[in-house]
């Protein structure tokens, strides 16, 4: 069986390009909704897919959650999916700072828009330190206003073996929402990071 | 007489990268820090030129420890480096006294300009 488990020098490698790609995510954030973001030092975990659902049930179990998925292709057999989850109650907060009126077409245009925001920027900000870029598929809501999502987050994971949480708490000035993101990366891919990690290791 | 650069960031790649992008010319001994606490510590029992400070960072962040400086009146130059770029967050910690912002991932183009500038080389 491959070997998908990273080394501790190519956790903390990844730790800290993710923790650049967030800078500039949480960058455009603030510019967008004029707002300071307080910026924390995100967890990341390694998991396997299949744990995921579990992973995510207490957090998240019977309430109204949002769920949007990107998938990504980057050169050199690079891609994957992330999954951007957040409550829908934070959701709200949301629109109402957007200006967005609380119907469920200009909904799906907010979700799509903060999806946009936090996971194309952090993504796009990840491939240039990997010296890689990525293109994107349209983002798709996999679900929303819909308390059994974790059934369906089951359905997308199973397509991947490996999960990279990224557990994002966005702090801002007036209130705070939590979202976790997660990526889904294929096994192949795996190997192509842990090569790519070991090559920016080896040039410091 | 060589100073004593101090490089501050939880990250081994960060600082390493730190370590790999000081310009060729400057003469300094290099110590390391993994947080804000460990900085302090370091900067309390040593004689610093300069601080390379990250801010997003576990036990004491960047900011804590610019306050400390600051409420201490530590003769030290801080040049941040970090990848938490708003301008309200540079504006800050200029304001609590660093030298200069450096945006991550560092490199010595980067940090030969700024150092050259304020005549660190």
């Amino acid at each position: 069986m491959t070997d998908l488990s990273f080394t501790e020098e190519q956790r903390d490698c990844l730790q800290e390009l993710i923790n650049v790609a967030m800078g500039l995510a949480s960058d455009k954030l603030a510019r967008f909704l004029n707002t300071f973001v307080h910026l924390q030092v995100p967890a990341i975990g390694l998991v396997n897919a299949a744990e995921i659902p579990e992973q995510f049930r207490g957090q998240y179990q019977g309430l109204n959650s949002s769920m949007i998925s990107l998938g990504f292709f980057g050169d050199g057999g690079l891609r994957g999916e992330t999954i951007l989850l957040y409550k829908l109650e934070n959701a709200g907060k949301i629109a109402a700072l957007l200006g967005y009126d609380d119907d469920a077409t200009s909904e799906a245009e907010m979700l799509t828009d903060i999806s946009s925001i936090l996971t194309t920027t952090f993504l796009n900000g990840l491939a240039e330190q990997l010296d890689n870029s990525f293109s994107y598929a349209a983002p798709r809501i996999i679900s929303s206003r819909d308390n059994d999502f974790i059934s369906k987050l089951e359905q997308t994971a199973f397509h991947w073996q490996l999960a990279l949480k990224v557990d994002i708490r966005y702090e801002l000035t007036d209130y705070s929402f939590d979202c976790n993101m997660i990526l889904l990366i294929p096994g192949e891919a795996v190997l192509k990071l842990k090569t790519i990690l070991d090559q920016v290791l080896a040039e410091f | 007489m060589a100073l004593t650069a101090l490089i501050c960031d939880d990250s081994l790649l960060a600082r390493n990268q730190m370590k790999k992008s000081l310009p060729a010319d400057f003469d300094a001994e290099v110590v390391t820090a993994t947080n804000g606490l460990e900085a302090l510590a370091v900067l309390r029992g040593q004689e610093i030129g300069v601080v390379f400070l990250d801010l997003t960072m576990p036990e004491l962040d960047g900011v804590g420890v610019l306050e400390a400086i600051k409420a201490e009146k530590m003769d030290v130059f801080v040049i941040v480096v970090s990848a938490d770029i708003q301008p309200e967050m540079q504006k800050r910690v200029m304001d609590l006294g660093a030298l200069a912002f450096i945006q991550k991932p560092v490199n010595t183009d980067k940090l030969s300009a700024v150092m050259h500038k304020y005549g660190l080389i």
